[in-house]
């Protein structure tokens, strides 16, 4: 019963697979042996996609027989179960972090390093995305709530170099990686002259965002929809509405988060602790490929 | 923003970790403002403890840098030096370093109403 594992991660590039040896097999799947059921949403919470890291697929593969207890192919994600009927917590609840960790399977792939650093960030974020989900009858048809809103992949800004130190919240929430620490306006000429919601809003005007002071967090039906706050006469800040409803922001050179100051996931940053950004300016469209920031 | 009066070159830099949307403030620090600073640190009691983390929004602490890429972060009571990887960190109970280090800022480089939130 050799098993087959597949660290699903990617979008876009084929997922890692990991190939075990009939002994290797055996350990995994004795840590993996069914334990308590999962309660209430956790079963679908664990099998809901997400960009980024969504578990380990794991297949019985070959002629011998698979091991009873498991079905031939299920998923692994924060220590559940999931796949072929069954939903209930692995007896080796820490299977990933083993498996990731220096001494697990992972090190049998050629680029383990690289997919570990990557891990390294997932794993945390995976986590949370799902703890932050609530499961809830889907109504038809199917809406997605903000089907034109950038993708949340804070992995992509926070390279702890170029990308991260040198973009800001402004080029975070219009999705424009400019390397310059872009400032409303600059690009049109017509940069702010005051750190007043009076001044940066136009600013930001110029550079072709659209001011929606009536949005009321609602998505637009083309482009993405930002929010602009003020801490009068210090700085401005700035968030983006992502594809699943929430904010996101990146505060100046440092990482992107989804979080606001109280560590809450941001439903409308017209509520959210903003900390000494206390003037919520206005709700912006950013339509894609029409502004230009610098 | 202030220039340092050193004939040589300036070798050490400050910063601090403010705001989002403008650039964060650097200066040049003079060369006795730099030697306190690095005798207080050595006077400082080593420290391995839990760090405070930094809101998302707002003042998130400050640094000195020297020219062999050396850094001392300091924040809410706890410095931390890093240098080719290797960190150690000191506590610095009355933040002495970090208003030593603020203090030393150009008038304007950190608004007065946040510099007076920081020491609250």
């Amino acid at each position: 019963m050799p098993v087959r594992i597949t660290i699903d991660i990617f979008s876009g590039r084929e997922n890692p697979v990991v190939e075990l040896s009939a002994k290797e097999s055996q350990d995994v799947l004795e840590r993996l042996k069914p334990a308590e059921p999962l309660v209430q949403d956790e079963a679908e919470k664990t099998a809901t996609p997400i960009l980024g890291y969504r578990g380990l697929i794991v297949e019985q593969t070959g002629p011998q027989a698979a091991a009873k207890d498991l079905p031939a192919r299920f998923r692994v994600a924060s220590g559940n179960l999931v796949g072929g009927g069954m939903a209930h917590r692995a007896s080796d609840s820490g299977f990933e972090d083993f498996f990731f960790s220096n001494k697990g399977y992972i090190k049998k792939l050629k680029d383990a390093t690289a997919i570990r650093k990557i891990l390294n960030q997932e794993l945390p974020r995976a986590k949370d995305v799902r703890d932050a989900f609530t499961i809830q009858p889907l109504p038809f048809p199917i809406f997605i709530i903000c089907s034109c809103a950038p993708l949340y992949e804070p992995a992509w800004w926070n390279d702890g170099g170029q990308k991260q130190l040198h973009n800001n919240c402004y080029n975070y929430a219009c999705n424009y990686r400019s390397d310059t620490f872009a400032q409303p306006g600059r690009a049109a000429g017509a940069m702010y002259t005051a750190l007043t919601c009076a001044s940066v809003k136009p600013a930001a005007v110029k550079d072709a965002l659209e001011d929606q002071p009536g949005a009321n967090n609602k998505c637009p039906e083309e482009g993405h929809l930002v929010a602009l706050v003020i801490a009068p006469n210090v700085d401005f800040h700035w968030y983006r509405k992502g594809r699943n409803g929430y904010w996101s922001h990146k505060p100046g050179s440092t990482q992107v988060t989804n979080v606001d100051n109280s560590g809450h996931l941001i439903s409308d940053p017209r509520t959210a602790n903003r900390g000494m950004y206390t003037d919520f300016c206005t709700f912006m469209v950013v339509k894609h490929g029409h502004i230009k920031i610098n | 923003m202030a220039t340092s009066r050193s004939t040589e070159p300036a070798q050490y830099i400050a910063g601090a970790s403010i705001f989002s949307g403008r650039p964060d403030p650097t200066w040049p620090i003079e060369a006795n403002v730099a030697e306190n600073l690095l005798a207080l640190w050595e006077s400082l009691p080593t420290y391995s403890g839990p760090v405070q983390s930094a809101p998302a929004l707002g003042y998130r602490g400050c640094y000195l840098r020297d020219p062999k890429e050396c850094e001392w972060f300091s924040y809410q009571a706890v410095v931390t030096m890093e240098m080719n990887g290797k960190v150690v960190q000191r506590r610095d109970h009355d933040r002495r370093f970090e208003r030593m280090l603020l203090t030393s800022a150009p008038p304007d480089a950190i608004p007065a109403q946040i510099f007076d939130a920081i020491f609250e």
